[in-house]
């Protein structure tokens, strides 16, 4: 216990260590804010950047830039309705309404505050039960994929806004965008029309960067005369009241969180949409609606990535495989400082272990500095002018949809879904549903095929399994019982009573 | 006359002394594969030691998808003047049978082949069979209940799969996935029971007795997995194969001027001897190769040979190996 805690507090008691994981966390927060600029490319620079380093340095700067990352999508969700990051698409919902209300300052000191608890709620569950998590992880089997995706289908009930049809309707496009480039089970080429381009697909960031910004920026454009929404900035620092009242809230999101997050192969994308659906759902009465500017709709998505964050170290810690892309740039990383990154790690160098733990609750700790300081500064962006704040949207979405592969297609792809969502907007077809299924896409058709493989065809053992799993038995109920309880007479029996 | 031959003489002579100082400004290192891959992972560990070789630095960027040949043709849309380099695992000498390009390594100039890797079959723990002969024996009794891991059409486990299907006739089922990491992940929550793997990617999850090597495809025993025995004691026939195994390699487009290219093949040389990279890549069981020029041809050309014409006999290639003059092994 006592080498335990001398390993974690390694970066807390260096002045060297606890400034590099500042200036990481710094860094990370303005790198995760450009839409494009992903954490995962940050953190594959710094490893030849810091070659050299002492590895607990580098680890330092680089646990900075992830969580700092994680947290700063959030920053241009809210204030331009650019997710920084797929993590972010469900905090531009309700983020990015509450901004045009003139509370951008609020928003962004509540998702601080979240997105710090959720970090916390992470690292903890890393530190006490980060074996166990991971066995379990390890049990989810393609079949428990494939219903874990389909969970998330649901979401596009709680995105599309009222108009279910229109809603299934973008759905079921994502998905059709997210079948494009070769057949990742097969390699044959899927609506590529023989273009070399086309065969890595539509790259899900570009969509989403065209989708949210641009869609956003032409629809301004309707209503330039009118004069920018004044920010209050009176009150940055959410209200005591506001934290404890939201504290349930966002420990369901973060526990939703971490064990998306330690699933090898999904991560803080749909772990915040999931999170965002079942804040919807659990939310009886709400002060605004959801995506009108709730800020339950902020919480949920907030604490739930960045407690992903810590989920994504538990399989990768403990078993030397990655929980998302960030984590398996960290896997080589270790590898190049001569560590052997696998479930001998532990037992080896447990020292690692500790140190990666200390070093990302510090990490966390200034992501609550740095996020609740220059609020005031951001929240004027939205003041701007709208002849200023619309070109530095189209700029900043261009830069961005080109730094995602350095590939001028990705700028094209950008501004071509930008137009397509416009003209979605204008007959309100929701655009939150095609991103949704361009990121699920992958997962379900997937995971689909592996399970009915491995089931050899047969229909039969496939559903005789489902049910006998007690894994996929629950996830099986979890989406009837979404299902039913959307049906009239399930409102009719149970609502009465909770009212 | 005269004019045209003193121009060019005097342009060969200027381009001469411009080549001798190559480089004159930063290169660009295009990487097949994703951050955090193996090709990522051994390109990025060994750059730092040719930059100072060089005396500048290799920009490395990321240009996935299509198999690697999206970063291909952009490397061969460059300029052949050796500023953009190809940093790229094996997948490329698949791409003519496989009909996914009609560019291969064998089309460019290899500066470097880095280290080589040897496939091996792992099984999950609870598989009740130990060896590559036993594996076969229960997989003829119970035909289709054998799930086998695989990483797509012509990446490793397809072809040493169609190397052991020449040999015996057994049905495996197989499932798809995106890469060995994940593959190795469904093998341990046995989403999957046996899958063929680089050894350097399977080897800690070995060594913390969470899955079991069956059969090392290599024609002797590895020290890192004593007591292993080579597949050939049991299969005497993979001898017509092996010794074979993906590769990481480093390649300029052809037509790169030789001052160039010697200064970037001198360079990776050195940067390849490094003993941290040394260490580094026998730490992962990967056997350094560090060879170019000839050496390289010839290494690419037998690896293109035995796997397309593995591929081809196992009936999933699109094109005959014979189309593109590819010799039988």
């Amino acid at each position: 216990m006592f080498e335990a805690l001398q390993y974690f507090s390694i970066s807390w008691v260096s002045p060297e260590l606890m400034f590099l994981t500042a200036l990481g966390t710094f860094l990370g927060i303005y790198v995760g804010a450009i839409p494009g600029l992903s954490v995962t490319m940050a953190v594959s620079i710094l490893i030849s950047f810091t070659f050299s380093w002492d590895v607990n340095s580098a680890l330092c700067l680089m646990v900075g830039v992830y969580m700092g990352g994680v947290y700063g999508g959030s920053r241009t969700a809210i204030l331009l309705n650019i997710p920084g990051a797929p993590s972010a698409i469900a905090t531009a919902l309700d983020g990015y309404p509450l901004a045009q209300q003139g509370k951008a300052g609020e928003a962004i000191g509540l998702s601080t505050v979240m997105s710090v608890i959720g970090g916390f709620v992470g690292i903890i569950v890393l530190a006490v039960a980060a074996p166990h998590v991971s066995d379990f992880a390890l049990t989810f089997q393609p079949r428990d994929y494939l219903l874990l995706g389909l969970l998330g289908i649901l979401l596009v009930g709680s995105l599309s806004g009222g108009n279910m049809a229109k809603g299934l309707f973008a759905g079921a496009f994502g998905i059709l965008i997210g079948t494009v480039g070769l057949d990742p089970l097969t390699a044959e080429e899927r609506f590529t029309y023989g273009v070399v381009e086309l065969w890595s697909g539509i790259n899900p960031i570009a969509v989403m960067i065209g989708l949210f910004g641009i869609t956003e920026a032409l629809s301004q454009l309707h209503h330039m005369d009118k004069v920018a929404v004044k920010q209050r900035i009176d009150r940055l620092i959410p209200k005591w009241g506001d934290v404890k009242k939201y504290l349930p809230l966002s420990l369901r999101s973060s526990a939703i969180g971490v064990g998306v997050g330690s699933l090898p192969g999904v991560g803080g994308d749909i772990a915040a949409l999931m999170a965002y659906d079942q804040a919807k759902r659990s939310t009886k009465n709400p002060e605004v609606e959801f995506g009108k500017g709730a800020k339950e709709g902020l919480v949920a998505p907030e604490s739930a990535n960045n407690a992903a964050v810590g989920g994504a170290y538990i399989p990768m810690l403990t078993l030397g495989i990655p929980g998302d892309a960030v984590t398996a740039v960290f896997i080589g990383a270790l590898f190049i400082h001569g560590l052997n990154p696998g479930p001998m790690l532990m037992i080896e160098r447990p020292e690692m272990f500790w140190f990666t733990v200390g070093n990302l609750t510090l990490a966390n700790i200034f992501v609550l500095i740095f996020g609740l300081t220059g609020i005031r500064l951001f929240s004027k962006i939205v003041e701007c002018p709208k002849g200023i704040l619309i070109p530095v949207i189209f700029l900043l979405s261009i830069v961005g949809a080109y730094s995602i592969n350095n590939s001028i297609a990705d700028v094209w792809w950008m501004l071509g879904f930008g137009m397509l969502g416009y003209f979605f907007k204008m007959y309100g077809v929701p655009v939150g549903p095609i991103i949704l299924g361009v990121i699920l896409s992958r997962l379900i058709d997937d995971n689909w095929r592996r399970a009915i493989m491995s089931e050899r065809g047969d229909l039969s053992n496939f559903f005789i399994n489902m049910i006998s799993s007690p894994l996929s038995a629950t996830l099986l109920l979890a989406i009837i019982l979404i299902l039913l309880s959307q049906t009239p007479i399930w409102k009719k029996v149970f609502k009465p009573k909770n009212t | 006359m005269k004019k045209t031959i003193m121009t060019s003489f005097v342009a060969l002579a200027l381009s001469a002394s411009a080549w001798a100082d190559f480089p004159t400004k930063d290169i660009q290192g295009i990487i097949q594969w994703g951050a955090g891959g193996s090709t990522d992972t051994v390109m990025r560990s060994v750059t730092p030691h040719v930059e100072k070789e060089l005396g500048k630095s290799i920009v490395l960027s990321n240009r996935t998808g299509g198999v690697g040949v999206i970063a291909m043709r952009y490397v061969e849309s460059r300029r052949a003047d050796g500023y953009t380099l190809l940093m790229g695992a094996e997948n490329p000498q698949m791409y003519k049978v496989l009909g996914l390009a009609d560019v291969d390594y064998n089309d460019m100039v290899p500066i470097n082949l880095l280290a080589r890797g040897i496939p091996m079959f792992v099984a999950n723990n609870d598989a009740p069979y130990n060896t590559m002969s036993e594996m076969v024996e229960y997989a003829k009794a119970n035909p289709g209940s054998v799930k086998v891991g695989s990483t797509g059409t012509g990446g490793l486990t397809s072809i040493v799969l169609a190397m052991l299907e020449s040999q015996v006739s057994i049905e495996l089922t197989n499932i798809p996935y995106d890469g060995d990491g994940p593959a190795l992940t469904a093998l341990q929550g046995g989403a999957i029971d046996i899958m063929p793997a680089v050894l350097g990617a399977a080897i800690e999850h070995v060594r913390a007795g969470r899955m079991k090597v069956i059969g090392l495809v290599d024609t002797a025993s590895h020290p890192v997995l004593p007591g292993v025995a080579p597949i050939t004691d049991e299969f005497p026939g993979f001898k017509d194969y092996l010794p074979w195994g993906p590769f990481f390699g480093v390649f300029v487009k052809k037509g790169t001027p030789d001052a160039a290219v010697d200064t970037l093949v001198n360079a990776f040389n050195k940067g390849a001897q490094h003993p941290e990279f040394v260490e580094l890549m026998e730490n992962r069981g990967f056997i350094i190769m560090n060879a170019s020029g000839k050496e390289a041809e010839d290494f690419l050309s037998s690896y293109r040979s035995v796997s397309s014409w593995v591929v081809h006999e196992a009936g999933f290639s699109k094109h005959s190996p014979e189309e593109y003059g590819i010799p039988k092994p």
